[in-house]
């Protein structure tokens, strides 16, 4: 079977019997009943906390902007126009951003997929010189590292601070992510690549034709997971591109964004009439780049929530 | 699996040449690792290039060489030529270093693959050669330069120490090539460029390693500077060591000492709060798995699980939307009471762990919970269906068969955040602080921040986190050496 199909199945199963006791039909009793509703209310309630923030903003990006400056935004959209989008289009530090941030996310993300996963290759070869070595040497990384300041001072001196290369080059090497795909590879039965070795086949070519296309799920995994790291990425924005603007992060400039609207909000309290006016246009600036942002994740993550769960699931077996 | 290059005899020689190829290899790592660090610069020839500079980033790229030039290029104290030059002369020396790389990688192949790793190994010592004189040259022409327009003093020309050393690199590795080259001369050549396995695949995971080193472990140089009165921009020199003054200075300086002892209450006190509320995503996990309408428990894990992979800046802009004096909450309670509200939710000080706390929850708890619905789905039913028969009600069969089930899970959880305790990281703090609850939001992640990046007490936060990573990693150890005794376990 085809192991792609193997998580599928294992997934279906994992939902399917979440409801854990359903093997006996019992006598409802009253207690049941009050324990029933109030679990349903429950998590009705709190799934709706989960929902209704983002649409709360969706609705007053898409809503008249006269309506969203004088708060008469609510529940329902009201004069529905998309002039909030389009006004957000012409704003062109947004557009470097969205760049900048889309770069990151593709390069970054394919370069610590393929890195993880050749790592993970390797690190499963015994005959390797010094493995042992080698491999703890990444895993002590994830339990300890030097501290901020450090790591700042060391991009300073490498030359990475405000370029871009410090959003991609560091995240290379993954070391939970080369621990997942080796547990994933060791999985696989060792015959296969033997039997490719005493064809005579090199170890690139056994990575390239066995082991890459039978790991593609964990690699799918760890993927999605490094693509949303890389999309919702802003400290390293924060602390080495502070002085390149143009290397901005999406998050980073609605950081700012939001900063400098809840200054103007601050002063508009005190009664300044222009400040408020000022103010509640940044609001719609605010909410339509927090729209920008959240679109992508909230897009994709339905379709991809599998990969997410078998991504925690492996986690946890490791530890 | 491994194949024997080394059939026959094995001649005294390649004994010597082995020695030799050690040497060569240390060599070449001590040449690489000098190119990233800026005290070790061949290529800074005068004063006033900048001092944070590396041999690598002088060699990539020409504007850092003169990023801080302005003046003395327009006023002719030195000749943009000459920088040019330079930086071509790094590159080069960089080359000749790759070049060195390659023949040391080679040295690990067969014969054949050896007698040309010797050949590249001597090509990159003859170029890191030259460049010596290159370099001079330079160093001679800057210093022309300057004197003709009278600013000696101003332009600072020098030629670094270093220089020789990189000679000395050079002039050693092709003497142990050509040595080597003697010394192997007899031993015949194969048809195919091989090697062993081990190395071959040691090799594939050199750049790995190399990354590793650079990006985990070299930061560790830098907890040098908890010992220095270090500005930033500045370099190190021996005269400006104070040995432990800044680990004094968190006890001594009553400053220090206050904001040392709110920040730890916050870290604390949020941690500990973190801790002691631990269980309920395991509580989720058993009420969610109680509904038994699929389509509604699918939804609810689906949408509850979102929040996990916002960003806290996203966050922060929802409690924006929905707290700021005219969001929704306030918008809402003005139309449904006609009075105005404007309560400023975000901006005060009050209950700010307990905020920081249900913003964690939100976030957080659909997402944790599904460790333990996968958990769950793991029970074996016919322990339920056992219970059943003996009578065990829906809540009995919760406590008495969920619960245990779920507790060992929960126990690793619980001592990882309990290793954990001292970093609960800056984002979220960073996001939602502001001047009025400044006091209470500040925790030790985020105080590093302010006061290492924000305010330049680069030596203060250093030993700050310093302190913290080994503190850390004592209680991770405490923590895996707990699990161990009682679960036999151990969770790293």
């Amino acid at each position: 079977m085809d192991i792609a199909d193997m998580d599928m199945n294992e997934h279906k199963k994992l939902n399917d019997s979440v409801a854990g006791t359903s093997g006996m039909v019992e006598k409802p009793t009253p207690a049941d009943y009050i324990f029933n509703v109030i679990n349903y209310l429950f998590f009705g309630i709190f799934t709706i906390s989960c929902i209704f923030p983002f649409y709360y903003i969706f609705i007053n990006t898409i809503s008249d902007p006269s309506y969203v400056t004088s708060g008469q935004i609510t529940l329902l959209p009201k004069g529905l126009t998309i002039v909030n989008y389009v006004n957000m289009g012409k704003v062109g530090d947004l557009w470097t951003s969205v760049i900048v941030t889309v770069l990151r996310t593709v390069l970054g993300t394919a370069l610590m997929v393929v890195v993880s996963s050749l790592a993970g290759y390797l690190v499963t070869k015994k005959e390797m010189w010094h493995r042992q070595l080698w491999y703890r040497m990444l895993v002590v990384t994830m339990y300890f590292n030097a501290g901020l300041i450090p790591w700042y001072l060391n991009m300073n001196m490498l030359g990475l601070t405000n370029t871009f290369a410090a959003y991609i080059i560091p995240g290379i090497v993954a070391p939970y992510n080369i621990i997942l795909v080796k547990t994933y590879i060791e999985s696989i039965p060792a015959e296969i690549e033997e039997s490719a070795y005493l064809d005579g086949a090199s170890y690139l070519k056994i990575y390239t034709s066995i082991i890459w296309p039978l790991s593609k799920p964990i690699l799918a995994t760890i993927a999605i997971f490094g693509a949303v790291g890389q999309w919702n990425s802003f400290q390293d924005s924060l602390i080495l591109n502070a002085n390149s603007p143009h290397l901005y992060t999406l998050q980073h400039r609605l950081y700012i964004y939001l900063n400098q609207s809840s200054n103007i909000g601050a002063l508009a309290s005190s009664g300044d009439v222009s400040t408020i006016a000022n103010s509640l246009n940044t609001k719609i600036i605010q909410y339509t780049i927090s729209m920008v942002t959240i679109i992508p994740i909230l897009c994709v993550y339905p379709f991809m929530q599998r990969y997410f769960e078998k991504g925690l699931m492996l986690g946890a077996v490791k530890g | 699996m491994s194949k024997n290059f080394s059939d026959g005899m094995y001649s005294t020689n390649q004994k010597i040449a082995d020695k030799l190829y050690w040497i060569l290899r240390i060599g070449i790592v001590v040449n690489v690792i000098l190119l990233f660090f800026p005290s070790f610069n061949p290529a800074r020839v005068c004063g006033i290039m900048n001092k944070n500079l590396s041999l690598f980033s002088c060699g990539v790229s020409y504007d850092t060489i003169v990023g801080d030039f302005g003046r003395a290029f327009r006023q002719k104290w030195v000749d943009e030529a000459d920088f040019h030059s330079l930086n071509i002369c790094s590159l080069t020396i960089i080359i000749s270093v790759i070049l060195s790389c390659a023949g040391g990688c080679m040295s690990l192949g067969n014969t054949k693959m050896k007698k040309t790793g010797l050949a590249v190994s001597a090509v990159g010592g003859i170029v890191e050669i030259i460049t010596f004189f290159w370099m001079k040259g330079i160093y001679n022409a800057v210093t022309q330069t300057a004197a003709d327009a009278g600013k000696i003093d101003k332009v600072m020309p020098m030629f670094q120490n270093i220089n020789f050393v990189y000679l000395a690199l050079g002039i050693g590795m092709l003497a142990i090539a050509c040595v080597n080259f003697i010394l192997l001369m007899k031993v015949p050549v194969e048809e195919k460029f091989e090697m062993e396995p081990k190395y071959h695949l040691f090799l594939m995971m050199l750049p790995i390693i190399a990354l590793a080193l650079v990006f985990s472990y070299l930061p560790l140089y830098g907890w040098r500077y908890a010992f220095y009165d270090y500005k930033a921009g500045e370099t190190l020199s021996p005269d400006k060591f104070v040995g432990f003054k800044y680990f004094r200075q968190i006890i001594n300086t009553p400053q220090t000492k206050r904001d040392i002892i709110t920040v730890m209450e916050n870290t604390l006190g949020m941690s500990g709060l973190g801790i002691i509320t631990s269980w309920v995503p395991m509580a989720f996990a058993i009420f969610l798995s109680e509904i038994k309408n699929g389509p509604f428990r699918r939804f609810v894990q689906t949408f509850t699980t979102i929040p996990n992979f916002i960003s806290w800046v996203l966050v922060y802009a929802i409690a924006l939307a929905l707290f700021s004096t005219d969001g929704f909450i306030n918008t809402m309670l003005t139309s449904i009471t006609g009075e105005i509200h404007s309560t400023p939710y975000l901006m005060s000080a009050e209950h700010s762990w307990l905020k920081m706390l249900a913003w964690g929850m939100w976030k957080g708890v659909g997402w944790s919970a599904i460790i333990y619905v996968a958990s769950i789905s793991g029970i074996d039913q016919g322990l339920y269906e056992a219970a059943t028969v003996d009578g065990a009600g829906r809540f009995q069969k919760m406590w008495h068969i969920t619960v245990p089930e779920l507790i060992p899970t929960f126990f690793v959880l619980l001592l990882m955040s309990v290793a954990n305790i001292l970093s609960n990281g800056m984002e979220q703090y960073l996001v939602f602080s502001n001047p009025q609850n400044k006091e209470t939001m500040q925790v030790l992640d985020l105080y590093v921040y302010n006061r290492g990046i924000g305010s330049g007490l680069i030596p203060l936060s250093t030993v700050i986190g310093m302190i913290k990573s080994l503190v850390s990693v004592i209680l991770l150890f405490g923590a895996n050496a707990f699990s161990k005794a009682v679960r036999g376990e151990s969770i790293v």
